[in-house]
């Protein structure tokens, strides 16, 4: 899979269309000229969503109502068009011109973006890493997308119950209430569950845990019910700690038990990464990690998803680099920003090379051939 | 200043009330009735009027009726051993075109959901208790109760509620299937569909 061409139109600052290689490609400029806008116009055409901001329409320009993002994106020896039109109140997607569905349209194009957001995932709280999870996995089983959705919105209507109930003078009142959508919890807090540790073994068994550096990285997923009881019967288990807590739930007003409380602990030499881990080694782990769920990804559709790097020297040392570049050449197609000319040219031999200026991205070759010295 | 005159932008105002319409279809449907001829106008509002006195909730079953109890409750050919427990009138409506189902109803009027502050004392809950008390001789005619709220956490959770609160009472309990759409080809099936289909596969 990769991307052919993309053009955006009242999009950021961007202007005209970029044609990219299969393989490897280096997008560079000053500051401020468009680079981030550019990978981010691939990953939002890609999932439609933005690795900047949780609102799109933020990307429409000033001048504009709507922005409309195109794209080519080839397979084998197919060629399919995606257009995704954003505007103030929505986003529309379009596959070869008509109109589809978003649950429809993704999948056409798959991106896993490395940034600097990206690094809450080692650094931050087990949330960004459940999402990074889940996100995985519902690139390989499209109804744990649903599963998902139906938890949060038990949660959100037993968390309801539980504030009224801690407020109420009688709780016990409130017994009877609570186990209809406890009982789907267990149902579908299970199925997220057993989902999560079948991926988290597939990222082991590809895990790739020494790439970078001598320090070995390992992952495990956390239950939150760990050292309560058979995580192996974890539906009953559940059931169990949910009536358990029933109280305790109530006086402080949420729901305390279930698989929105889990973690993926990922070790460094056994040390916990996020807090005992150097910045250099959470990176390292960060991309092991993305490398593992594209492998897992491969193992699933046979071709690779496409790998968007912004800012790569700002977050990876030249040995990191290298070795990453080396590890996705032949596999993946990788499009990677940065604000240094010197990498752009350390990898012209072997990349394509596009110089970002006002928005507008030119290939090198081209501006070779007009005189432009660079 | 307001954009239209008092009384067209009132009729806006009260279209917009209506679920299912923004401001928009509100302004076009104001504007149709502007345009239209007084006797079209006249039926709409005699049709409105005579709704609101006709149609009242049947005291046994809470469907919507013209004659207290409903013709479902009082027909002579119904099956009075089984009641099919339904959110919505309209889901009352979607069971009977099938012709197949010839037994009970009752209509809850809604959903459990605690954030819309829909509680057990919001739905009907409590004359569906009063229909299933046993007669003199100590036996409820009623055996079975099919739970057909929808297939949604809400309807999942009114559905969970119910069952909780009737089986211990000895009644037989069950929920309606979940799965494809008959008809339909695999292909336009959604994938969380797909995935309650094949889970609830049965052998045959």
């Amino acid at each position: 899979m990769h991307l052919q061409r993309i053009e955006a139109t009242s999009f950021r600052n961007l202007t005209g269309s970029v044609e990219f290689s299969s393989g490897l490609n280096v997008v560079y400029g000053a500051n401020a000229q468009g680079k981030s806008s550019w990978l981010e116009a691939i990953y939002l055409l890609a999932t439609t969503k933005s690795f900047r901001t949780s609102h799109p329409k933020e990307a429409i320009r000033h001048d504009a109502n709507e922005a409309i993002l195109r794209g080519t994106v080839a397979r084998g020896n197919l060629t399919k068009d995606l257009q995704l039109l954003i505007t103030e109140s929505a986003k529309q997607a379009f596959v070869n011109g008509k109109r589809e569905a978003v649950a429809r349209y993704l999948g056409n194009l798959n991106a896993i973006a490395f940034t600097a957001d990206e690094m809450q995932i080692v650094r931050g709280a087990p949330e960004s890493r459940r999402r990074f999870l889940d996100r995985g996995i519902f690139f390989t089983l499209p109804s744990y997308l649903g599963a998902l959705n139906e938890y949060n919105r038990v949660l959100k209507q037993k968390n309801a119950l539980l504030r009224e109930a801690s407020d109420s003078d009688d709780p016990a009142k409130y017994f009877d209430l609570i186990q209809p959508w406890n009982d789907q919890l267990v149902a579908l807090g299970s199925e997220i569950h057993a989902a999560r540790v079948n991926y988290v073994n597939e990222l082991r068994a590809h895990l790739n845990p020494g790439l970078f550096q001598a320090e070995e990285i390992a992952i495990r997923y956390k239950s939150s019910l760990e050292g309560r009881g058979d995580l192996g019967d974890y539906a009953n288990l559940l059931k169990e700690r949910l009536s358990l807590r029933l109280k305790n739930e109530i006086a402080v007003g949420y729901s305390l038990v279930g698989p929105h409380r889990d973690d993926l602990e990922i070790l460094c030499d056994s040390y916990e990464i996020s807090r005992f881990g150097s910045s250099g080694q959470q990176r390292s782990a960060l991309l092991i990690l993305d490398l593992a769920q594209m492998s897992v990804y491969y193992q699933v559709f046979e071709e690779y998803p496409i790998f968007l790097i912004d800012d790569l020297d700002a977050e990876l040392d030249r040995t990191r680099i290298e070795i990453l570049l080396d590890h996705l050449d032949g596999r993946s197609q990788t499009i990677v920003s940065t604000s240094k000319r010197t990498i752009a040219e350390r990898y012209r031999h072997r990349a394509r090379t596009l110089l970002v200026e006002s928005g507008r991205a030119v290939e090198d070759e081209v501006l070779m051939k007009e005189g432009n010295a660079i | 200043m307001l954009d239209y005159a008092e009384p067209v932008t009132k009729l806006i105002d009260e279209f917009k009330r209506l679920p299912g319409i923004g401001h928009k279809s509100a302004q076009r449907l104001a504007f149709h009735v502007l345009k239209a001829p007084q006797e079209e106008t006249d039926r709409l509002i005699e049709a409105i009027r005579e709704v609101k006195e006709k149609i009242v909730f049947c005291s046994t079953c809470n469907n919507l009726t013209d004659v207290d109890p409903c013709r479902y409750c009082s027909g002579h050919s119904r099956d009075r051993s089984v009641i099919c427990v339904v959110e919505e009138p309209y889901n009352l409506v979607a069971i009977e075109k099938t012709r197949e189902y010839h037994g009970l109803y009752h209509v809850l009027h809604g959903a459990l959901s605690p954030i819309r502050g829909i509680g057990p004392e919001e739905l009907r809950i409590k004359n569906l208790l009063e229909r299933l008390r046993p007669n003199e001789s100590g036996e409820s005619s009623v055996k079975e109760i099919i739970l057909a709220t929808n297939p949604n956490t809400e309807g999942e959770a009114t559905a969970n509620y119910l069952a909780r609160l009737l089986k211990p009472l000895g009644f037989r309990i069950t929920r309606i299937a979940m799965g494809l759409p008959v008809g339909s080809d695999l292909e336009y099936a959604d994938e969380v569909t797909m995935h309650k289909a094949l889970a609830n596969r049965h052998e045959i």
